[in-house]
């Protein structure tokens, strides 16, 4: 990166770094493509960062 | 990753777009930032923290919380006194590593990619809404997402739960659902699908840090429709948590209290005093949806979610562009993770042509050969981690600690051994000090074990000649009151990973080749669709289906809830099937045995009826579990005993029949027939919006029809809840009952009667309607055979359980197998289709990869001293251990593909032959032995 | 009792899935506790054979923790 331009075969712009940007970026990283996650705030994770715990197992949520 | 950007313009078509961003300055140059938190301690200016919701005071420099990605700071320019007014300056010299920079300027980048997935989350409701309820007005009454912040233990008050009016601890909390959620005076008719589950959620939460604490939760219905979800309100109700239907209609300031004026359901106006108020509030469409939608041209529906249909529900209006999460519609975790590997799938589709040509694979040096007898080089890394490990353990004392130990050739600190900059220093001092062993004394090797595994590769040296120290999470974190004995903790373990580390020997790195086909077993909408999408995907499928023909519930489905015709679609899918030379169909068939494991599947299916059935074996990487579900017909309510009592399917079948009494004249439909705590133990997630279905198309065809439904909670969520607005202005009367006063269908003459208390008049009622309808539940069909033949675990309930709840929620415990549709869990075909989307994208990962890779810390079996028992076998949850005959005689071999390095078989093998990779008996005796030798302590 | 208090000295087998996470959880939520344990991981407690048990009470233990 670095360049202006960026041009790269094969690569997706996901829109949104919380939990769903972040699971298909990860799954298509795995299908064979490059992301580009593009997110507003200063860093990815979304709501869900400020989670507690979730339900129904009260799971921790980072 | 582009953090802190804007997306300004997309041009372009499906698979030949271009991106504008605009990438704002952080003014922290990323690449230097070590994230020590210094900066954050000497500026001077006080900023709002809207990680937390607001509820405590940051710095314009900060990070929102630790363990955030990217791990660098930044400066938000709003609050900033130099960005401002050209003042202070002073975390400049105050940065060790120079990484502030105030002269970044924007930067904008155009980004050529062939799809895009929207995924922008939600939105909040407008404070506007909240007012009634006296929030802005009151200090103690808080949103949902301020509570969550509240009850946690890392948040700004770590975990104590205090009245922000006078510090006290509350006695009395209300939660008050469905706020900004089913009210038209906000315009969101909608239901947010999600607060019911977290107020049940922070209630119990609440419970666990004060048993004493009252909680009474006001609510119109409880959607807790999700799989297993009923389970938690009932555990919830069993330890006092109160539920009471009510509309809460203001909230206002009462001595030092808060009183809450509600109207329960028989017309009753009641008060009620509280210390905290809890605002449950819904999830609004994003705030930037109307920008996105202009940008990208996409449809949005009336509310500003992204427009989509059912039947293809994550594709927008534009081609190439597919939405995922709450922006899809307010939905939970599970759901949008499962969308969002939907969305993958989708998108991994449309651009097969290009797959790969974008990746940079990685290239690593050539491993350096250690042998056992080389001399140990054991270099020890002590973290300080910032300050979370250096300002409770003395980090320099136990490095020259480590730093006397036998075969201990280098030891040093590091301020944060997993920045950039670290692993530059770690790989130096491998190579300058002929390192062949490393101990990394830091974090929790759950997390950064990869990340350093990574490391030694990069350096030449096998990955498992890694041994981790957890002297943060489980010392320094958890002992930070006795710092001493912190330190000699963290000493002791040291000297235990060190004498592991002599003999850990590198394991080679193990690889298994693909069979690049799946199996789907159920041909039903899951089953057809994730078929077709591997076939879109470039992989082939085998589809084979019990019955006649393939199509399954959905055969029994004329129209949808939003107006679609089923039968038109199902047919277009069902010749898509057909005709795709990707998807081989075998009807009539079952699976009969599969041995292997991911990535090398045999299985024998058995298809075809009566002479013509014969048995073949199919070869095949991964399964796709799609068995669906059928209806539940409880022997209740007179069901199948007389003509007027039918279960819904029944009644859409009539509808959708062109008898001119189709649509009879007096209904009463009663809701959770034989489900919630009856034959069924849940909640089967459809029946409600099945019978608003059915009773917006009897309208249709004869709007004079008097309809009744008698239902425990209608669980119309989402964009549903339009039909059940709908509904009760045509003047349908719904009538809630409760679970110890259930309805009676009784028989008399030619007539039904039903007998049910009318919990609004408070009186018992009978009435005599043309036809009773019952909403009954959903059932899995028979996962009892293949839980056994492919051991697969299933829920109380007999549905598949998946990997994890809300992670993983397509995966099963096996590798290689996944599941989709009613075999999972009841649910909507929409919801169906997206997981069978979401199952594909994650059978085709290895698939794609062409090969699986295999952890090295599997089990292995020394022949010469396998006696051959057989216990190993019979001990292996997994089924990862076979008996082979090795010149005749019996010995046991680990599929190291299937194993999960539990280990049983090493603890119980008699003879000592199987032997764990980076767990031998020798490695943990000598931890044990470490242990017990205390040294200075 | 003496008015030395008793400091055992524990070894904790923790499977790696679960309860070594639940320690590292612990930690995220800086829950205290006394610093007496030392934790040996393994993948499973199926992995812990009892002789490992017996050694480390050989070697000085006062108590074993086992957590999966």
């Amino acid at each position: 990166m670095g360049k202006a331009m960026n041009h790269r075969e094969g690569s997706v712009m996901i829109l949104g770094g919380g939990i769903a940007g972040i699971q298909a970026a990860l799954d298509l990283t795995e299908l064979g493509f490059y992301v580009y996650l593009v997110e507003k705030s200063p860093a990815v994770g979304g709501v869900m960062a400020q989670l507690d715990k979730t339900f129904p197992t009260n799971d921790c949520s980072l | 990753m582009l953090t802190n950007a804007d997306f300004l313009a997309l041009e372009g078509t499906a698979g030949n777009f271009t991106a504008t961003i605009n990438l704002r300055p952080r003014y922290i140059d990323a690449d230097a930032c070590t994230a020590c938190g210094l900066c954050t301690q000497y500026c001077p200016k006080h900023h709002v923290d809207p990680y937390n919701e607001g509820l405590a005071i940051t710095r314009p420099i900060h990070i929102d919380y630790a363990q955030a990605v990217p791990a660098t700071y930044y400066i938000d320019p709003s609050s900033c006194l130099f960005l401002q007014h050209e003042t202070c300056q002073i975390c400049v010299p105050v940065c060790q590593s120079h990484a502030i920079n105030f002269k970044q300027q924007p930067e904008e980048r155009k980004l050529h990619v062939g799809a895009v997935i929207l995924s922008p989350g939600f939105g909040k409701i407008a404070p506007e809404t909240l007012a009634k309820f006296s929030y802005g007005k009151h200090p103690d009454v808080v949103t949902s997402f301020e509570f969550e912040r509240m009850t946690t233990a890392s948040g700004p008050f770590q975990g104590e739960i205090k009245c922000f009016s006078d510090g006290r601890h509350p006695k009395r909390i209300a939660f008050i659902q469905c706020v900004g959620s089913r009210d038209i005076g906000c315009n969101n008719g909608y239901c947010s699908s999600v607060c019911c589950m977290y107020a049940i959620k922070e209630a119990l939460v609440t419970k666990e840090h004060d048993p004493e604490v009252d909680i009474t939760i006001y609510y119109m219905d409880i959607r807790t429709q999700g799989k297993d979800f009923d389970a938690a309100r009932e555990r919830a109700e069993a330890i006092g948590i109160k539920f009471v239907r009510a509309k809460v209609a203001d909230v206002t300031p009462w001595e030092n209290r808060l009183q809450l004026t509600y109207a329960t359901l028989d017309g009753q106006h009641k008060f009620e005093p509280f210390d905290l108020v809890v605002l449950s509030v819904g999830l609004e469409s994003p705030k930037d949806a109307q920008k996105i939608a202009d940008i990208t041209k996409i449809n949005l529906n009336k509310y500003d979610f992204c427009a989509t249909n059912g039947f293809n529900p994550l594709q927008t209006s534009q081609g190439g562009i597919v939405v995922a999460g709450a922006f899809q519609g307010p939905k939970d975790i599970p759901e949008s993770v499962t969308q969002s590997s939907a969305a993958a799938s989708l998108a991994a589709a449309s651009l097969k042509a290009v797959r790969g040509k974008g990746v940079d694979m990685k290239t690593y040096p050539e491993e350096q050969v250690v042998a056992a007898d080389d001399e140990v080089r054991i270099g020890v890394f002590v973290c300080h981690c910032g300050i979370n490990i250096s300002s409770v353990v003395d980090c320099a004392a136990v490095a020259n600690y480590a730093g006397d130990m036998k075969n201990v050739t280098f030891y040093t600190e590091n301020l944060y051994s997993c920045s950039q900059d670290a692993q530059e220093v770690i790989k130096k001092k491998i190579k300058e000090h002929k390192l062949n062993r490393v101990v990394i004394a830091a974090c929790s090797p759950r997390t950064h074990e990869p990340l350093f595994q990574e490391t030694l590769r990069d350096a030449g040296l096998n990955r498992n000649l890694f041994e981790m120290v957890n002297i943060r999470d489980q010392c320094s974190w958890v002992h930070a009151g006795e710092p001493e004995l912190a330190t000699i903790k963290s000493k002791d373990l040291v000297r235990m990973a060190v004498s592991k580390a002599r003999l850990i020997q590198p394991l080679p790195e193990q690889t298994v080749p693909v069979t690049p086909k799946a199996l789907v077993i159920g041909a039903g909408v899951a089953g057809m669709t994730a078929a077709l999408n591997l076939a879109e995907q470039g992989f082939d499928s085998v589809l084979i289906e019990k019955g006649d023909g393939i199509g399954g519930n959905l055969q029994n489905l004329h129209y949808t809830l939003a107006g679609d015709a089923v039968q038109s679609h199902l047919k277009t899918l069902v010749d898509k099937v057909k005709q795709s030379k990707k998807v081989d169909v075998l009807c009539n068939a079952e699976l009969v045995q599969t041995a292997g494991f991911i990535g090398n599947f045999a299985s024998v299916i058995a298809s075809g009826k009566g002479k013509a059935r014969v048995e073949q074996t199919v070869d095949h990487g991964v399964i796709i579990v799609a068995t669906g579900g059928r209806e539940h017909r409880p022997d209740k309510y007179l069901l199948g005993k007389s003509k007027k009592v039918v279960t819904q399917q029944e009644l859409e079948k009539q509808l959708a029949g062109k008898a001119k009494t189709r649509a009879p004249g007096s209904i009463v439909m009663i809701q959770c027939a034989g489900s919630r705590g009856d034959d069924l133990n849940y909640c089967s997630k459809v029946c409600c919006n099945h019978a608003l279905k059915n009773i917006l198309k009897v309208k249709e065809i004869n709007p004079d029809s008097q309809i009744v439904v008698l239902y425990r909670d209608m669980r119309t969520y989402g964009f549903a809840e339009d039909a059940y607005l709908e509904a009760r202005k045509m003047g349908v009367v719904f009538i809630p009952y409760e679970v110890d006063r259930k309805p009676e269908v009784t028989e008399k003459g030619a007539k039904v009667q039903v007998r049910f208390f009318d919990s609004i008049m408070q009186e018992e009622v009978v009435m005599s309607p043309d036809l009773v309808a019952l909403s009954v539940g959903i059932v899995p069909d028979d996962t009892d055979t293949l839980s056994k033949l492919l051991k697969l675990p299933v829920t109380a309930n007999n549905f598949f359980l998946e990997a994890h709840v809300k992670l993983r929620p397509v995966e099963l415990a096996v590798s290689g197998v996944y599941v989709c549709g009613l075999a999972h869990g009841p649910k909507p075909v929409d919801e169906t289709i997206v997981q069978a989307q979401a199952a594909a994208a994650k059978a085709a990962i290895p698939l794609v990869k062409g090969y699986v890779k295999v952890d090295p810390i599997v089990s292995s079996v020394e022949q010469d001293k396998c006696i051959g028992c057989g216990l190993c076998v019979s001990l292996c949850p997994y089924g990862a251990i076979v008996m082979q005959k090795v010149d005749g005689k019996r010995k046991a071999e680990t599929i190291s593909a299937s194993c999960k390095a539990c280990g049983i078989c090493a603890a119980h093998c008699p003879t000592f032959a199987i032997s764990m990779g980076g767990f031998t008996n020798e490695q943990i005796n000598s931890q044990i032995e470490a242990f017990g030798a205390t040294g200075d302590r | 009792m003496s008015d030395q208090q008793f400091n055992p000295s524990i070894l904790g087998f923790l499977c790696n899935w679960c309860c070594y996470a639940a320690a590292d959880a612990a930690g995220v939520s800086r829950f205290q506790y006394p610093p007496s344990m030392r934790t040996l991981r393994v993948m499973c407690t199926g992995r812990i054979d009892p002789a490992f048990v017996l050694r480390a009470f050989v070697e000085g233990a006062d108590g074993i923790f086992s957590g999966g």
